[in-house]
């Protein structure tokens, strides 16, 4: 597989130069298209743009969550398309909406793009609904859910001595405790380890806290490029590399305990030619922070997931690129330098997004 | 623009109402390993791939990039999925064109596909709810409003569904094959959504279509004449608001402006060569060649009356037979602009245009909000007419 | 009035999926009390592929039978069933590679309680009374509680198999959304007015997409239930699953004297084909109190639910072509 040279002038880099998300909900009383509208609104605001200065925009989002074939149609009343619009629409989390945007602008056409990933989980049930990404000859037929493989995952790493159930509940009570500082989690708390293992099991070794809550929730990033962000914001948080590879379908053919896709965007992005600051990553289930750990080679001390993670709020659709906003506002907030967001899509990690922020010098 | 790309590979699965001899796997392979067979390449030599399809519920398989990356070579690589309605195949090409042209990634693999027979089509576009009126029946309004407004004859919606049936018979690769296909039999079809007769309505059909795009240096390798993508636009509007043009869509014009002019185009119907249209529904044919500038308003339908978009005339439309021919709706689109690819290249066999050097390929969407255009030539920077 | 109760939809189909020449060996297999591996390369995989999972090359049809007994690779204990498990009473998902074969199937387990299991465990497959050619006919139990029932062999092979998905999704009305179904039940059509352009949606969805503006409760008028057929549609109705109608109808739109944009979908069974026409003057004939229901009004398509007994023409003059062609939704 080729590789091919980055754009190096800095004419050329991409910024993003606003942020905006909606807190988590449990349950959000309007639509999507509505938490769209106040997003697109408050980053036009932020940045002084008008809708016509936006050249690109592209959203992600996912019909089997509402339970509507064309369900994405009805969230371009949130961006506005009157006059009508370059956009366009991917069935996936806004991260990858996010990487398609920067893509389309290194083309060096147009400079400005707007991003959004949204979701609503609590119309359905996401437990009857996730198994439809599975195999569908063998494997969606028996309501093969993501917390049940979450379950097989967790135990493979028990059994390979690389985890205990002790440290998948020292990921939970710490991102909890984390997420008392984020206004926008939604399940936030100062509880122990030692009160987290007394719980039953629901997916053994999983319990019930070892799985993401359900959320409504949306997202939105303004991206520009070289010249055009500087003009727009005091502080741009440059995107340095988005990379994304997936693995194999088939969960009797991969090494549970590692994520030879997260290694693969790791070294597509990157990862380790700078210090990571700050590591916002898609943990689901608690048993993928030790996972991506391992997988992405993070230094012990780096600190994962500040926000609380998805583990304290999980918009569906929107999560990973909540992960890129909360990378990129603590870049702009002087509290790192150079940090990575991580998405994810498919059961046990199949999917893996990096994103390497970094702010200037 | 960082890099130009260029079409080096093309394949498509011969398309059927039910392919009942292949699995989901089965029907995309069939694509993709004919695309890479044509640009004599291999799976590893694929540095990303792109697909689209419309919604999951066809099928009742929630993001299939998922449980479909293994069939399609894409372990290890990126891999995601375009969804942009009826218009998502073209929007497919699109987004895989511009991963080549942004000059980091160098050779994708881009599939449109639907197996829509495991599941209906008709309960999907109405919500997978009772009393759906399908496509047809949210067009057939507009498309009275049209024949009102240009005053166009009731036989025009016939003529554009016996042309691309007959083309269609050129078509190894089509759905339907109606070489005993009269403006008689049209007529006297059963009326499906006033003017709507049945043989004026696309089919339902599974299938998958591919295409593998590269930059200039992949294009001099390729083993056949690349098509070079030469521009391509989208654009979208509301479905509803107050004082929409359902007819003639301000982003149908829209996004052919912006087309022709990224492709230096002026003077589309004598510049271009030939059409893929997405025409699912015979009044379309007319309505697009006024909707996207080919033509002036209230003339798109002369322009079928006086045989012009037949292969043999001056601005031929859908020498493949179009969507009235063979309707998977996620290829759909790659369909036009792989067939618009296919003509530039000189490889359309019976359906080939001669001396096609430029050529068109579109895709429409949702309540005809969803626009998505290419333009293909046989050289980098084509002089037009 | 109190809240009204949330909308409950289901989206349901029966889908059937043709296996291809692979997947159909491996199913007819089950059908017929066998577990079938594929040849890849020296190693055997099962289920069986289409192709190899390293090159992506197309595999050659050539099938090995594995099983039935195997080991556990990994489990998971399911305290709590979905409706979608195999099994109502807790069981366990594992990842089993059958003797022979060469990596792991994931599959549900049967046993007495998770302390049956471990991690290198033995299982052997076992098989549904009642099997359909489909994944469902098989399961798993620890070797120590497993049957050797005989399985009778089917006749011919399996081509297609069935996945009947039925999904329930419940979400109360968006507050601007229970007022217009409330204002259905008064008797009222109750739109929006955007305080930017001043423009009338009914029903509206909260919001001005043009202007991208919020509205409120204060935005809220009452719309005239008198106005003009602006399009319209015969539907003669598809038969598919859940469709419940079988007669042809009008689907109308219909723009109320006052709104900007048309009320859709509204079916007309009351006037004939030949009697109606855009242009039309209609009003609203509605029905008895008690008899109004908004049970299928929800958050997405709106709709008028079962207030409205029938639409009738007014008598009024048509209105002109070119005063209703630009609303012709």
């Amino acid at each position: 597989m080729t590789t091919r040279e980055r754009l190096s002038r800095s004419d050329e880099d991409i910024a993003i130069v606003a942020v905006a998300q909606t807190p988590s909900h449990r349950h959000y009383d309007d639509s999507e298209a509505s938490m769209l509208m106040d997003l697109t609104n408050q980053l036009l605001a932020e940045s002084g743009l008008e809708r016509s200065a936006v050249d690109f925009t592209i959203a992600g989002s996912c019909d089997y969550l509402s339970g509507m074939p064309f369900a994405f149609v009805s969230n371009v009343d949130g961006f506005g398309a009157w006059p009508p619009v370059y956009e366009s629409h991917l069935e996936m989390d806004g991260a990858w909406a996010l990487f398609e945007a920067w893509v389309r602008l290194s083309v060096g056409d147009i400079d400005i793009a707007l991003v959004a990933g949204s979701g609503k989980s609590s119309p359905g049930n996401p437990r009857e609904i996730f198994p439809l990404q599975t195999d569908p000859y063998t494997a969606a037929p028996l309501g093969l859910d993501p917390a049940s493989v979450a379950g097989l995952q967790a135990r493979a790493l028990l059994d390979a001595g690389l985890a205990t159930e002790r440290d998948f509940a020292e990921v939970v009570s710490r991102s909890r405790r984390d997420a008392l500082s984020n206004p926008n989690a939604q399940v936030k708390k100062d509880v122990s380890a030692d009160a987290l293992l007394a719980e039953p099991y629901y997916a053994s070794p999983l319990r019930k806290h070892d799985l993401p809550p359900i959320s409504d929730g949306a997202a939105a990033v303004l991206i520009a490029r070289g010249k055009r962000a500087r003009e727009l914001a005091k502080k741009p948080v440059w995107i340095r590399a988005i990379d994304h590879r997936i693995d194999s379908h088939h969960l009797g053919l991969r090494d549970l305990t590692d994520s030879p896709s997260a290694r693969l965007a790791a070294k597509g992005v990157g990862l380790h030619d700078g210090p990571i600051d700050v590591a916002e990553l898609c943990v689901r289930y608690s048993p993928e922070e030790i996972v991506l750990r391992r997988a992405l080679e993070l230094a012990p001390g780096t600190a994962v997931n500040p926000s609380g993670g998805p583990l304290c709020g999980h918009p569906v659709m929107a999560t990973g690129l909540v992960r890129v906003i909360e990378v990129a506002r603590r870049i702009r907030e002087g509290r790192a330098r150079r940090g990575v967001a991580h998405a994810a899509s498919g059961p046990a990690l199949q999917q893996n997004l990096l994103c390497v922020l970094e702010g200037d010098a | 623009m960082a890099e130009r790309a260029a079409v080096v590979g093309i394949g498509q699965t011969k398309y059927a109402r039910r392919r009942a001899d292949v699995s989901l796997e089965g029907l995309v392979r069939e694509a993709a390993l004919r695309a890479l067979e044509d640009a004599e390449l291999g799976w590893k030599d694929i540095d990303a791939i792109v697909i689209g399809k419309a919604p999951d519920a066809l099928e009742g398989v929630m993001m299939p990039e998922l449980s479909l990356c293994d069939a399609l070579g894409a372990v290890g690589k990126p891999i995601h999925r375009v969804h942009t309605a009826g218009s998502v195949g073209a929007s497919t090409a699109i987004s895989a064109a511009t991963l080549v042209e942004s000059g980091r990634y160098r050779t994708v693999l881009t599939l449109g596909y639907e197996k829509q027979s495991e599941g209906n089509a008709t309960w999907a576009l109405g919500g997978g709810r009772s009393g759906s009126q399908g496509a047809g029946g949210s067009f057939a309004p507009w498309i009275r409003n049209y024949i009102q407004r240009s005053g166009a004859p009731e036989h025009i919606g016939w003529k554009v569904a016996v042309k691309d049936r007959l083309n269609a018979c050129r078509n190894p690769y089509a759905h339907l094959h109606m070489p005993d296909i009269t403006i008689e039999k049209v007529k006297e079809s059963p009326l499906l959504w006033d003017p709507l007769h049945f043989l004026e309505s696309c089919p339902s059909s599974d299938g998958a279509a591919a295409m593998v795009l590269s930059d200039a240096t992949g294009a001099k390798r390729a083993p056949r004449p690349p098509a070079w993508v030469i521009a391509h636009a989208k654009r979208t509007e509301f479905s509803q608001f107050p004082g929409r043009d359902t007819v003639k869509p301000v982003a149908g014009v829209d996004c052919a402006r912006a087309l022709y002019q990224k492709a230096g185009i002026r003077d589309p119907r004598r510049q271009i060569d030939v059409a893929e249209l997405y025409v699912p529904f015979s009044w379309y044919e007319p309505m697009w060649l006024e909707g996207h500038l080919i033509c002036g308003e209230g003339q798109g339908w002369k322009m079928t009356d006086a045989g012009e978009t037949e292969m043999t005339g001056a601005f031929p439309v859908n020498p493949s037979g179009g969507v009235l021919s063979s309707n998977p709706i996620g290829a759909s689109g790659m369909i036009r602009c792989l067939e618009a690819a296919s003509q530039v290249r000189g490889t359309a066999g019976e359906h080939q245009i001669d001396g096609a050097k430029v050529a068109l390929g579109h895709a429409y969407g949702g309540a005809a909000q969803y626009f998505a255009m290419w333009i293909v030539a046989s050289e980098p920077a084509p002089t037009y007419r | 009035m109190s809240a009204l109760p949330p909308v409950h939809y289901r989206l349901e189909y029966p889908y059937t999926r043709t296996t291809g020449p692979i997947v159909g060996a491996f199913l007819t297999a089950l059908r017929d009390g066998k577990l079938l591996g594929i040849r890849c390369r020296g190693r055997v995989l099962c289920p069986p592929l289409e192709y190899d999972p390293e090159t992506s090359e197309t595999l050659a049809p050539d099938f090995v039978e594995v099983g039935p007994t195997g080991t556990i690779l990994s489990w998971t204990w399911i305290a709590e069933p979905s409706r979608k498990h195999p099994f109502a009473e807790p069981f366990a998902f594992a990842l089993i590679r059958p003797d022979g074969a060469d990596g792991a199937i994931c599959h549900a387990l049967k046993a007495s309680g998770p302390d049956a299991l471990r991690t290198g465990g033995r299982v052997r497959a076992q098989y549904r009374e009642e099997r359909r050619g489909a994944i469902t006919d098989l399961y798993f139990a620890p070797e120590a509680e497993a049957e050797d029932r005989y399985v009778p062999p089917g006749k011919g092979a399996v081509e297609m198999t069935e996945h009947l998905i039925s999904l329930d999704y419940t979400e109360p009305l968006s507050p601007h959304r229970e007022r217009y179904a409330k204002g259905l039940l008064d008797g009222k059509f109750i739109g929006q007015k955007s305080p930017a352009s001043g423009k009338v949606y009914l029903p509206s969805k909260g919001y001005d997409p043009i202007e991208r503006v919020r509205m409120s409760e204060r935005d809220d008028v009452v719309v005239s239930d008198r106005g003009t057929v602006v399009a319209y549609t015969v539907i003669t109705p598809v038969q598919y699953y859940g469709q419940k109608e079988t007669e042809p109808y009008i689907r109308a739109s219909i723009l109320l004297d006052g709104a900007d944009q048309p009320l859709g979908q509204q079916d007309i069974r009351s006037i004939g084909v030949a009697d109606f026409r855009s242009g039309m003057r209609v009003r609203a004939v509605w029905k008895p109190k008690a008899e109004r229901s908004i049970a299928d009004v929800d958050n997405r398509w709106g709709g008028t639910g079962e207030v409205i007994e029938r639409w009738e023409p007014t008598g009024e003059p048509d209105l002109p072509f070119e005063k209703i062609m630009e609303h012709n939704w």
